[in-house]
């Protein structure tokens, strides 16, 4: 079967991708990008850096910007995904959905509707199974957004250290970032052949509200 | 020893309706053994059989259904979730009718049972086909609007559930575990 993945470029989806290669064809790949962090199904900061990590991946990209509101992101969406079927012709989706039944009935609704298969390999996965599954991978990951941890972990890279403390403030926090505590990028994963390298980047925000804004990145050798 | 019986096509389907299923099982202290919907299977050697739902578009275990024939002999517990509640329906000779539902919905309890207390909860849902009515053989025990949403079979610890209890309703599968 030949599928896309619904690509964010953090930790998620590019864990549901790596799973889907493993029994599907992944034709390409669905981007949307919301025009703020105000978007409560898709991921925001940093979404341009997408077309650099297709680019290592070697995977067609279908990109599409998207304004905050549920109605119109939905409706972008299922053009994406419609475009995908048509053109790449997929015969299902994969996404990096773990634990919100609000994402995951938009998404189970928009590929019914187009009928097309709907995977979610990470669902209800215990989110620090999830981190610990990314780092043993070897997957390169940063923070790029937080809001209601220190603006101080932007940038940092995740580490079994950072999971650890992570599960010790379970209950305080999802530590898979569900909630929208943290956003991440991948700079590196088994599938990419050259890995992300930022050279200039900005800190905007408040203590515990800020993003990293990458400014300048390139694909370097491994 | 438990029998977790998938229903999915696709491996990658068995992550997303298969492996939650198993991870309460297992979280609950329970030996286990998971079987495909196309293998043959000793039911006999199992106290208990939880049949698992599959992805919307998946009906290939409808062309595995006789695999089944050997549950209305079973002496122990079923627990037939989603495409498991559709095998026991039809297992008992009721008639599916398309309803179409996904997503969060709020299901009345209508008669008492161990699976689950209160008057109302709040399940997930993702099916295409399920119940409006029942044969004798069938009691209805919840309702989501017309939908009969989980029965029991009468005479047996056999329940169906047409949501995904694995979502927001874990107590179903705990209680089903330890009935």
């Amino acid at each position: 079967m030949k599928v896309c993945v619904l690509y964010s470029g953090g930790k998620d989806s590019n864990l549901a991708l790596l799973k889907a290669r493993e029994e599907f064809e992944v034709s390409c790949l669905v981007t949307l990008s919301p025009r703020s962090e105000e978007s409560t199904i898709f991921h925001y900061p940093n979404t341009e850096l997408v077309k650099l990590q297709a680019e290592s991946l070697d995977i067609p990209l279908i990109m599409k910007t998207c304004s905050d509101d549920e109605k119109s992101s939905l409706k972008v969406l299922y053009d994406a995904l419609r475009k995908a079927k048509e053109f790449y012709r997929v015969e299902g989706v994969v996404t990096g959905a773990i634990r919100s039944t609000y994402q995951a009935t938009r998404f189970q609704r928009i590929c019914d509707d187009l009928e097309l298969w709907c995977f979610n390999p990470l669902w209800l996965r215990d989110e620090i199974s999830i981190l610990n599954e990314a780092l043993e991978f070897g997957f390169e990951i940063i923070f790029v957004r937080v809001a209601g941890l220190d603006k101080s972990m932007l940038g940092k890279k995740l580490t079994k250290d950072i999971v650890r403390k992570f599960a010790e403030r379970y209950g305080y926090i999802n530590p898979a970032g569900e909630g929208g505590e943290y956003e991440t990028l991948v700079l590196d994963m088994p599938l990419f052949k050259k890995k992300l390298k930022i050279s200039e980047f900005e800190i905007v925000g408040k203590d515990y509200d800020a993003t990293l804004i990458i400014k300048k990145a390139e694909l370097v050798e491994k | 020893m438990i029998l977790v019986i998938s229903t999915c096509k696709y491996p990658l389907s068995e992550e997303e309706f298969v492996r939650p299923i198993v991870e309460i099982v297992r979280d609950c202290g329970f030996d286990y053994h998971v079987r495909r919907y196309y293998e043959r299977i000793e039911i006999e050697d199992y106290s208990k059989v939880l049949i698992c739902g599959t992805a919307l578009r998946d009906f290939d275990y409808l062309n595995h259904i006789n695999n089944f024939a050997d549950l209305a002999e079973y002496d122990g517990n079923v627990l037939g979730i989603c495409a498991g509640y559709q095998i026991l329906a039809m297992l008992f000779s009721n008639a599916l009718e398309e309803i179409k539902k996904i997503g969060v919905y709020k299901v009345r309890i209508v008669r008492e049972n161990p699976l689950i207390k209160g008057d109302e909860i709040r399940a997930y849902f993702l099916h295409r086909y399920a119940l409006r009515s029942v044969n004798e053989k069938l009691i209805p025990l919840a309702m989501q609007d017309e939908e009969i949403c989980m029965f029991k079979v009468k005479g047996r610890d056999f329940y169906g559930v047409s949501f995904h209890p694995e979502v927001l309703n874990r107590e179903i599968i705990v209680n089903f575990l330890y009935l």
